[in-house]
């Protein structure tokens, strides 16, 4: 356990900047395809298409696996050299015959560009159409969706990837307003399947009808007696084409689908919230309630219990265990500066965010870390564009101490190898289990993620010998 | 011995090197050819007695491949003890034939002829 | 009827070149499925792409070299953290990744600066580290970025650096095939010869085609070492970036790994005259055989024929007892290639599992003589498999266990068929004596766990219980 800090920072400061660095050493993201394949998986009978070399997709669907220990439908172009010097639209246009024809369920194809054919210029809208006019030649009564995303590698990352995809199947699927639906949009960003079914309960139990974009809850997908293979989204096409009818739009997460909520609004007028992610206990209050103002439901006695038990959980860990402990966060922007909000409720001290790409523009921006600056009082720093050797060199140069880690499973070996008790979240955690299954919003989820990390300290504690006979009695 | 009797037993050492070696299936037709032809010579002197000539190293390469093949023939099939030089001779070029044949002659294998490895 | 062509395949019948079923009495001369050609596209293939087999198989797996790949983001985060091979100096390799991840703005004005920036910061952040490989991949390919200019250029400025460029962009050749290619072609051509060994015996070879996954070339090492033969360079399994250019000094070369590293193997033999002996190293038998061939080439009959007797010893009662318990038992077997000729004779002969059904990755017609001649009647021999195939094989063959990757494990999972991981194994070593007991206890784990037969029950229906497993002690 870390001593005691007694002096006060007279002027604690949120220093926000970019890694000096040019190239990356153990990268946080994936490249925009990634994030793009991502979004597709997460809609019923949609298969999407990379466009690009065969690794853009095997990895992709390789990493998929690693974290909900599942495997997902992902098609490859599979571009080849002659492709890559003449163009590559032939083999788009084989690609979706070839889907069309073996899967007959098949309703959506987003068609997912890579840095190489981005190089190349290949059109793919002039494509889509070709393809539109053989497949209504082939299947005069079927209607695919072929939906454009442009993702070269050279820009963004997963995260914008996720986004841009998200986008473009609404912008290819939805349809005019017709008749109000009464029901909520809610794009939760790039969330695990534990996080889905919270949401879906606390609607449920609010009495609000809503639908989650991307549903991903099947992700997490049975053996069942009969064999069936149902390891899919559950958003349908008629869920995206009702879009426009809905009530409102929530977007929970800034840079994971609150461009769709955007464009739903600009295009449909389709009221948009965009709120704080949902992680802790404050940011879980605003959502609430501002769905229960946009729907005149009142907030049910169950949530205000579950509030309860989650603040009469973290209370027995926050001052005992949590305080003063310094923590360094990295992973996806909304998850790290929700969770930055996250461990000041609990009196954690964040005091390294990392994100992981070239947005800083964009983060620079972000209220929720303009509002920090207000909220700590301990020096921050958030480093964008910044990658996994940040964290690394900091620890073993000794600039930085930290008591904890939280992120993805990909800085592993800097907690293991530096000593450092490490709770995974965010995407991916393949080196734990179950983890997808967990949500990580709301109460629940505030309060799961409390347990874990008292769990991991109380570990650590006990492997290294350091004060583990607290635990004596508690 | 009569021809049947010379192609089964033919068939039993084509049978083992199938399953058991990978020289005769090298990358290019001329290594084929050229381990097909030099593990089989070897074999055949340690069959008939004669010293093999360790000269060179792929000598000895094709010694150490013909040395293990020799002695699971030998204890696989018993029938080798009792023959004679010549069906020696016999049996082992009718071997390389059916090897030639499947591994060279008959292969479908576009790369056998690449001018480059 | 040997060629056959799947009912899923009716609308690609170009596949039927690619799928043979043994039938009595045939043999390759007759029928040969084409192997190493395009895949098409939207088949949901299961290949990589070439800059993998260059990077993620061979180069990656140096204990001291840092792998810097010249592109965005996604191929360096993609081929890392996807493969189990230790090293003994903490397992450098597995730990890091290295991208110049490449923006718009290099791939508008060329990226050479960025590379030349990127490669001089890893050399200074890791001021320990003297060796280099830079990779190629699509974008720096398709914009023609001069590598090998820029690795000489940081060689000159650092005179105690070696840097090795491999040029081998995802979309050339038809998979990971193209890049052991000309990774291989490449080193012995450039680097084989730069340095001479410290010869310590008589006896030296080189060990090619085989990759520390879970400690198979440590463990071989121990037989090398009790044989009195010295490694020179081992291709690559734990191996330092010098060792591998000193391979010309080696009176002989074991290839294990004919697909991934035959080129070296034969250009070692036509450029400096070593001979080539390829062996099986998965096997009991086989590596038995391979060890008195060994120590045949050198005249030291007596030490092999001593280590075979002390392994046997400890290991074969062992082996004996899994193979009573797994007699009869049905394999699949979709890896890479070479596995599906390295293991279905072994696993026949070793412990009596008849493999039923065969698909290669990245074979060449080269594996597919060797899988035929060695497999059995009635064997499904498959090209460039993909999802739906390996479905209706399934139901064809009915396999007992299937040897696989982590991800189509997944999806044989929900049939109810057990996988090990026929790429980074479950608990290996798999190689040598000790490593072949190991897979038969997966397999056996595997094959004999109880949870498979409860996925079948379905608790409505009162009849029906899971069958009774008897596992043994082993
Ligand atoms: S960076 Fe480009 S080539 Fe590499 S995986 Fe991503 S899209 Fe594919
Ligand atoms: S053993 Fe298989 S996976 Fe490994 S390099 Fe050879 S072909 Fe590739």
């Amino acid at each position: 356990m870390s001593d005691c800090e007694t002096l006060v920072n007279p002027s604690p400061e949120v220093k926000v900047s970019a890694k000096a660095r040019g190239g990356v050493i153990n990268p946080m993201y994936d490249c925009q395809p990634a994030g793009a394949q991502y979004a597709g998986i997460g809609v019923t009978d949609c298969i999407p298409l990379v466009h690009g070399g065969q690794g853009c997709s095997m990895f992709v669907r390789l990493l998929f696996a690693q974290h909900f220990k599942e495997n997902f439908d992902i098609a490859s172009t599979s571009l080849h050299e002659e492709s890559a010097v003449f163009g590559g639209v032939r083999r788009v246009e084989e690609g979706v015959m070839v889907l069309a024809k073996r899967y007959p369920e098949l309703r959506v194809i987003p068609i997912i560009t890579t840095c190489s054919t981005e190089v190349i210029g290949d059109d793919i809208e002039g494509t889509i159409r070709s393809c539109q006019k053989a497949l209504k030649a082939e299947f005069p009564e079927r209607e695919l969706y072929l939906a454009p995303v442009h993702t070269p590698s050279f820009k963004g990352s997963q995260v914008t990837g996720y986004s841009e995809c998200v986008l473009s199947m609404f912008k290819t699927i939805a349809k005019e307003k017709t008749q109000p639906n009464g029901k909520l949009n809610i794009f939760p960003g790039w969330v695990n399947p534990g996080d889905v079914i919270l949401l879906k309960r606390y609607m449920k139990e609010m009495g609000v009808d809503a639908k989650i974009f991307m549903d991903t809850e099947n992700f997490d997908s049975p053996m069942m007696p009969d064999k069936a293979v149902e390891v899919q989204g559950q958003t349908t096409v008629e869920d995206i084409m009702d879009s426009a009818n809905a009530l409102a739009t929530f977007a929970l997460a800034r840079y994971e689908g609150g461009t769709t909520g955007a464009w739903l609004e600009k295009t449909f007028e389709v009221p948009n919230h965009l709120m704080s992610t949902p992680y802790g206990i404050a940011n879980t209050d605003a959502l609430l309630r501002k769905i229960s103002e946009v729907t005149g439901k009142p907030i049910p006695e169950s949530l205000v219990r579950e509030r309860g038990i989650a603040l009469d959980a973290l209370a027995d860990l926050a001052h005992m265990f949590f305080a003063n402990k310094k923590v360094a966060i990295y992973g996806h922007p909304d998850l790290v500066i929700g969770l930055a909000e996250f461990c000041l409720e609990v009196e954690l001290e964040p005091v390294l965010l990392l994100i992981g790409d070239d947005q800083g523009s964009k983060y620079k921006k972000d209220p929720r870390i303009k509002a920090l600056q207000d909220k700590v009082h301990f020096d921050m720093e958030v480093v964008h564009n910044a990658d996994l050797w940040e964290l690394e060199s900091r620890i073993t140069k000794g600039e930085l101490k930290v008591d904890l880690i939280m992120g993805h499973s990909k800085g592993r070996y800097i907690a293991i190898y530096n000593n450092i008790p490490m709770v995974r979240v965010g995407f991916p955690t393949f080196d734990r289990a179950g983890l997808y299954r967990k949500p990580t919003m709301g109460y629940q989820g505030a309060m799961e993620l409390a347990e874990n990390i008292a769990n991991t300290l109380f570990a650590h504690m006990e492997y290294t010998k350091d004060k583990e006979w607290i635990l004596n009695t508690w | 011995m009569t021809a049947e009797a010379l192609t089964d037993k033919v068939d039993d050492l084509y049978g083992y090197v199938q399953e058991r070696c990978l020289w005769h299936f090298s990358s290019r037709s001329w290594d084929r050819q050229e381990n097909i032809d030099g593990v089989l010579a070897k074999a055949g002197d340690m069959l008939t007695g004669r010293e093999p000539v360790l000269e060179s190293p792929n000598d000895r390469l094709q010694f150490a491949e013909a040395k293990s093949m020799v002695e699971d023939f030998r204890e696989r099939f018993p029938w080798l003890r009792e023959a004679g030089d010549e069906e020696i001779r016999q049996l082992l070029d009718g071997l390389k034939e059916r090897l030639v044949d499947i591994a060279i002659t008959q292969s479908h294998n576009r790369e056998l002829k690449h001018h480059l490895y | 009827m040997p060629m056959v062509l799947l009912k899923c395949d009716k609308d690609i019948p170009e596949r039927e070149k690619h799928i043979y079923l043994k039938a009595p009495d045939e043999d390759t001369r007759e029928y040969l499925p084409i192997a190493n050609a395009a895949t098409i596209p939207g088949t949901l293939s299961e290949r990589g792409c070439a800059f993998c087999g260059a990077k993620l198989v061979i180069g990656g797996v140096l204990k001291d070299t840092i792998q810097m790949i010249h592109g965005p983001i996604g191929c360096a985060y993609d081929t890392w953290h996807t493969k189990r091979y230790p090293t003994d100096n903490g397992h450098f390799n597995m730990k890091y990744v290295w991208s110049t991840d490449m923006k718009e703005s290099h791939i508008v004005f060329g990226g050479e600066k960025r590379l030349e920036q990127s490669m001089n910061e890893a050399f200074d952040e890791m001021p320990e580290v003297k060796r280099m490989i830079v990779y190629t991949t699509c974008p720096t390919a398709l914009i023609g970025d001069d590598i090998k200019a820029v690795a000489k250029k940081v060689m000159k400025d650092r005179p105690d650096v070696d840097v090795f460029t491999v040029e081998c962009p995802g979309f050339s050749g038809v998979s990971q095939s193209k890049g052991h290619h000309v990774l291989n072609i490449g080193w012995v051509n450039e680097k084989v010869g730069t340095l001479e060994p410290e010869i310590t015996s008589e006896y030296t070879m080189n060990f090619i085609g085989d990759f520390n996954i879970q400690g198979d070339t440590q463990l071989l090492q121990t037989y090398w070492d009790r044989l009195g033969i010295q490694v020179i360079g081992h291709f690559t399994g734990n191996a330092n970036y010098d060792d591998l250019r000193k391979m010309h000094r080696a009176k002989l070369n074991v290839v294990n790994c004919a697909r991934s590293s035959g080129y070296i193997a034969n250009e070692l033999k036509k450029q400096y005259g070593i001979p080539r002996l390829d062996i099986d190293s998965w096997g009991f038998s086989y590596m038995a055989e391979g060890v008195r061939k060994i120590c045949a080439f050198f005249g030291i009959e007596e030490r092999g024929e001593q280590l075979i007797a002390e392994e046997e010893a400890k290991w074969k009662p062992k082996l004996d007892w899994y193979k009573e318990r797994l007699k009869g038992k049905k394999m699949a077997i979709w890896t890479g290639g070479p596995r599906l000729w390295h293991w279905t004779k072994s696993v026949e002969d070793d412990l009596g599992i008849k493999v039923v059904a065969m698909s290669s990755k990245f074979g060449h017609e080269e594996d597919f003589e060797k899988v035929i001649a060695r497999g059995q009647e009635g064997t499904y021999y498959i090209d460039d498999g993909n999802e739906l195939e390996f479905f209706e094989i399934i139901d064809l063959v009915k396999p007992d266990v299937i040897f696989t990757g982590p991800r189509v494990g997944e999806l044989v999972k929900k049939l109810h068929i057990p996988y090990v991981n026929g790429h980074g194994y479950h608990n290996g070593p798999y190689m040598g004596f000790e490593g072949f007991v190991n897979l038969a206890r997966d397999t056996y784990n595997a094959v004999y766990n109880p949870l498979a037969g409860l996925a079948g029950v379905d608790i409505r229906v009162p009849e029906q219980v899971a069958p009774i497993l008897l596992r043994e002690a082993a």
